[in-house]
């Protein structure tokens, strides 16, 4: 899973390189414009380091504004499961939020809050927030009946176990919403930093855009990219991991 | 201990057939009984009106001595997370541990607890389902094809286990057997489709038990009489 994920990155980061190099040697452009193979190489070798360290930065950022999502994911999502009014209530006002652009709203906050750790956490939280919120409240809200029918005609339901049947029933689709969200959380601390921060790669992209410099900008989508998709493999092998220990008997035999 | 249906009804919604059609019957005192008949004249509508008091008018459906009913079928599945045998172990009150293992004996399941439900075959599951409503407190329990994908010869075990250790309580046996339910059922409400305008009626099994020795004309006139009432 984790191998795969990084094939798949460098396969679609070579294509699009080499569209760009096409571009270059199509239209004759300068090394200014479009950076050769060598000078990006050579950038690379400036900058990896540093680079290195704000991806690290920014993905530390994503990480926790990630885990906080999914916590308030499913403390909101467990809470409006069920048909009441709060429910019906937090599932129209998360699919409508979930309509805006949220990342539309990240200035409001760097006004509010200037920039720094807490701005970036923010928009990385809210922006895979609400698409995590309208997957855990689908889930939550139906009912696996062949399976909940039994703990409630016999008066054993309690809400802690309606919870752990829907997640069980529906671990791949909780586990790829997840692994997804980590993209989102990533794509919102940069925008975050590209806005206002001081601090990340977001950062250092907006300074290579100022000094028109692709070939740092080359090298940052590229560390940005093996990184991501490190940490998706691992959340994908992890979920993996679960899902197998949690529906594989120890020692039980195939009958 | 009895249950009596009057004049019932009901039609899904959005739909303008009555599934169940001013049907009224009446079952008396514990055994093993049957609801019969083909697909879709309404058996499972009258089991989760019987077993669900919210589908209920008030007098359509009365009983004495049941207060609690239980409705199985045979789709059911356990939580996945663990073997079936803790999830039987969870659902069973210490009392009743000695019942469950004489019941996981004679449904033959005591070498499968160790695996998850999704590891056993269509039989076994509807087995193991079918044991747990047996290990909790009822006055009534509907089994809705619940002993499906069983083989005869244990259905006829389980069966006949059922009637004995649970012989103060009252079961209606849905089924598409005909040899099965009249041989083993006591009362048996032959359903007809509601478009035939024809009454549903309770007609007497043989109620085989433990040990029976069956009079095969008796039998005979039992199919023909369920027949006959299609």
């Amino acid at each position: 899973m984790l191998f795969r994920r990084i094939y798949q990155f460098l396969i679609v980061y070579s294509v699009a390189i080499a569209f760009l190099w096409m571009i270059k040697m199509g239209l004759s452009l300068s090394d200014y414009v479009i950076p050769g193979f060598s000078l990006v190489v050579e950038t690379a070798g400036q900058v990896f380091k540093e680079y290195f360290f704000d991806v690290i930065n920014t993905l530390s950022v994503a990480v926790l504004g990630q885990a906080l999502s999914i916590v308030l994911a499913f403390t909101v999502g467990i809470s409006g499961r069920k048909s009441s009014w709060i429910g019906s209530f937090i599932k129209v006002t998360a699919y409508n939020i979930q309509a805006y652009p949220i990342v539309a709203l990240a200035p409001i906050i760097f006004i509010l809050l200037g920039d720094g750790f807490i701005p970036r956490l923010m928009i990385a939280s809210m922006i895979c927030y609400f698409p995590l919120l309208l997957s855990v409240l689908g889930i939550m809200a139906t009912p696996v009946e062949n399976i909940e029918h039994f703990y409630i005609v016999t008066g054993r339901m309690r809400w802690q176990l309606e919870v752990k049947i829907r997640a069980f029933e529906n671990l791949s689709k909780l586990t790829t919403v997840i692994s997804g969200s980590a993209t989102l959380a990533m794509a919102g601390t940069i925008v975050g930093e590209f806005i206002a921060a001081n601090a990340g790669i977001g950062y250092s992209i907006r300074i290579a855009l100022y000094q028109s410099d692709l070939a740092k900008i080359l090298v940052a989508l590229f560390m940005i990219g093996i990184i991501i998709s490190i940490y998706q493999g691992i959340l994908e092998t992890l979920g993996e991991q679960m899902k197998s220990k949690w529906s594989i008997s120890n020692g039980g035999e195939v009958l | 201990m009895y249950l009596e249906c009057h004049n019932l009804n009901f039609t899904y919604p959005g739909n303008t057939t009555a599934v169940i059609n001013n049907l009224s019957f009446s079952m008396k005192d514990p055994g093993f009984n049957a609801l019969f008949g083909p697909s879709g004249v309404g058996k499972t509508s009258l089991a989760k009106m019987i077993a669900n008091a919210k589908f209920r008018s008030d007098g359509d459906i009365t009983t004495g001595n049941i207060d609690t009913i239980l409705y199985s079928y045979n789709l059911e599945r356990l939580p996945g997370w663990s073997s079936t045998g803790n999830h039987l172990d969870k659902v069973t009150a210490p009392e009743k541990q000695s019942l469950k293992e004489q019941l996981t004996g004679i449904f033959e399941l005591n070498d499968v607890l160790g695996s998850r439900f999704s590891q056993l075959s269509m039989g076994q599951q509807n087995r193991i389902n079918l044991i747990r409503y047996l290990l909790q407190e009822f006055d009534l329990l509907i089994m809705d094809e619940s002993l499906a994908n069983v083989d005869e010869k244990l259905r006829e075990t389980i069966i006949l286990a059922i009637k004995e250790v649970f012989s103060d309580k009252m079961f209606l046996y849905i089924s598409h057997n005909l040899l099965e339910v009249s041989k083993f059922c006591s009362q048996i409400l032959v359903f007809r489709k509601s478009s035939e305008n024809k009454n549903s009626f309770v007609i007497e099994g043989q109620d085989c038990k433990k040990g029976y020795s069956l009079d095969k004309k008796q039998l005979d006139a039992t199919m023909l009489e369920i027949m006959n009432a299609f």
